[in-house]
């Protein structure tokens, strides 16, 4: 017996070995920075020097202006680009899966393909493509759907459109590449059985897919969610640092500058991020608590 | 069953949702490899047929945009991060799948919390720590937080689950090591998981914007992320030279998917399993 006992105490030593450098690369990289970063909230950074000032970055922060609308384009971004992704996500994994027999793969690839593009490529080929004497603009002037160019990066309402667009460009294939596989993993007795119940294709996709493919969804929706929180590259590259005149500035965007740009009050800039943590965290917790939920009814 | 063929209102409108998707999904690629051979105001305007310009603009990235230094800049850190990264994070799986016990499961709870981490709330002490170390804009800087992910973390773990210790257990009795276990019984026979993972690592770093951007100070080690974003904020830009910068960065990625589509699929399905 006291053998045995050695014996799982070298396996457990081989466990903790295994895992060391991993937890040591999170020590510094993340923990550190995160427990650091509490210190760092109390205190105004004034070139070198800094100073404690308690709550007041927190005090400071209710009153930007900058801050409070970075924040509520955040929540525009999320709310409405991530429904208009999905429900498109979804559509096209329905049509791919059960509307056609030919081209099916083709496609797909097709329609995958801009995810393999980095958010600073989408944001640089937008860019120019959307400039005002750009080629949208060109197009659709040539075609008479406008009477005169929409200003894409230069109107404070066209600006977030622009970043809707892109947003949907990037991320409608990567999201619908779940949904096949979830469609796949369905039963297609179902559709048999509503098909000689006389129900139409589109009522079967609102009663039939989407209530059996909502953990999916759910799933979609919780990752995109926290992608929108922390929008960075299109913002700063795509309507270039946020504007018009920060019309699409993001909490992280904002952070970054604070930091790195504008007055390297790190003080400041880490209590914005440490509220934008809060915010995400809630987010995950509802969405995980939905997630859990639907579970819990199947 | 048989599917009607016949050209209903609802099949066309169905194939114009497909056709016009998959259109709007490739143009744009078309659109930026046309344009590395356009003049910049024909890329500007969006002139779809070729043009000339291709050696001019190859050569105005190749020489004063420095894309071969950037190039491999990028590369090096990619494949640096990917290299000890699926040494340490699959060595970290298999402790904490096939060794389990309730501390090291703690350990694992905690990591996951950093999933829904923002990384704009850890950059800025990031910077003071490295500013400390005087390590700011080094390549190493650049890769080092990037090793350790804890989604490849959990994606190695689901697959390690499926091996079964039964193996392990007779592996032990011919008398092998724990080490040797893992080098020379399970690491070989998860290879297609370890290229989900390397992929979808290489993809990250290779991407990777807010933290180069943070501690890269001077040209001599920006990688193409960056390098594009700095000649966007340039007063005049050289279109035709930037969608060949463009087209380079996007290159390796797409290579990647079309030949490996497989394993680039299973990486980015690897949280559903």
């Amino acid at each position: 017996m006291a053998l045995r006992g050695a014996y799982e105490r070298y396996l457990n030593r081989f466990g903790w070995w295994c895992v060391a450098p991993s937890v040591l690369f999170f020590s510094i990289f993340y923990a550190y920075p995160i427990l650091s970063s509490l210190y760092y909230v109390t205190r105004r950074w004034k070139g070198a020097t800094n100073t404690f000032i308690g709550l007041g970055n927190f005090i400071r922060m209710a009153r930007d202006n900058v801050f409070l609308e970075a924040v509520g384009h955040n929540f525009i971004f999320m709310i409405i680009q991530v429904p208009i992704m999905v429900f498109l996500a979804l559509l096209l994994a329905v049509l791919l899966n059960q509307g056609i027999k030919s081209f099916r793969g083709g496609l797909r690839l097709a329609i995958f393909l801009p995810s393999v593009t980095s958010l600073v490529v989408v944001s640089v080929l937008f860019r120019v493509l959307l400039q005002t004497n750009g080629f949208l603009n060109n197009v659709m002037l040539g075609g008479h759907f406008i009477a005169s160019p929409i200003g894409w990066l230069s109107d404070a309402f066209w600006a977030k459109v622009t970043i809707i667009l892109a947003l949907t460009w990037r991320w409608t294939g990567y999201n619908m590449v779940f949904f096949l596989v979830g469609l796949q993993s369905l039963d297609p007795q179902i559709f048999e059985a509503a098909e000689v119940d006389g129900a139409s294709k589109v009522r079967q996709f609102f009663t039939i897919t989407v209530p059996l493919l909502v953990p999916i969804i759910l799933f979609s929706a919780v990752t995109s969610t926290s992608g929108t929180m922390q929008l960075i590259e299109e913002p700063n590259i795509l309507t270039f640092q946020g504007g018009p005149s920060n019309a699409t500035m993001t909490a992280a965007l904002y952070i970054y500058r604070q930091a790195f740009f504008i007055n390297f009050d790190f003080g400041y800039a880490t209590s914005m991020s440490y509220v934008v943590v809060i915010i995400s965290g809630i987010l995950a917790a509802i969405q995980l608590r939905l997630l859990g939920g639907e579970r819990a009814t199947r | 069953m048989t599917v009607a063929r016949r050209w209903t209102p609802g099949r066309i409108l169905m194939w114009l949702v497909l056709l016009g998707s998959a259109v709007a999904s490739v143009f744009p690629f078309y659109w930026m490899l046309n344009g590395t051979t356009l003049n910049p105001n024909d890329v500007l305007r969006g002139i779809l047929a070729p043009g000339g310009d291709f050696l001019s603009n190859w050569k105005l990235a190749t020489t004063t945009y420095n894309l071969p230094l950037f190039f491999t800049n990028s590369l090096v850190i990619a494949l640096g991060t990917v290299v000890f990264g699926v040494v340490i994070n699959s060595m970290a799986a298999f402790g904490f799948e096939k060794y389990r016990s309730r501390a090291r499961d703690r350990v694992f709870g905690i990591l996951l919390l950093t999933l829904i981490l923002p990384q704009i709330a850890v950059v800025i002490p990031m910077f003071k720590m490295f500013s400390f170390f005087k390590l700011l804009n080094t390549r190493l800087a650049i890769a080092l937080p990037s090793v350790m992910s804890v989604f490849i973390i959990f994606f190695l773990r689901q697959n390690f689950k499926l091996f079964p210790t039964e193996i392990m257990e007779a592996a032990r009795v011919d008398g092998a090591s724990e080490l040797a276990i893992f080098v020379r019984i399970v690491a070989p026979s998860m290879r297609a998981s370890f290229a989900s993972a390397a992929i979808y690592m290489f993809i990250a770093q290779w991407n990777a914007y807010l933290w180069p951007l943070i501690t890269i100070l001077n040209d001599a080690i920006k990688t193409l992320p960056i390098a594009m974003a700095s000649v966007m904020q340039a007063y005049t830009i050289q279109y035709g030279a930037l969608m060949v910068i463009v087209c380079v960065s996007t290159l390796p990625v797409l290579i990647l998917f079309l030949t490996m589509q497989k394993q680039f699929v299973a990486g980015l399905l690897g949280s559903v399993k």
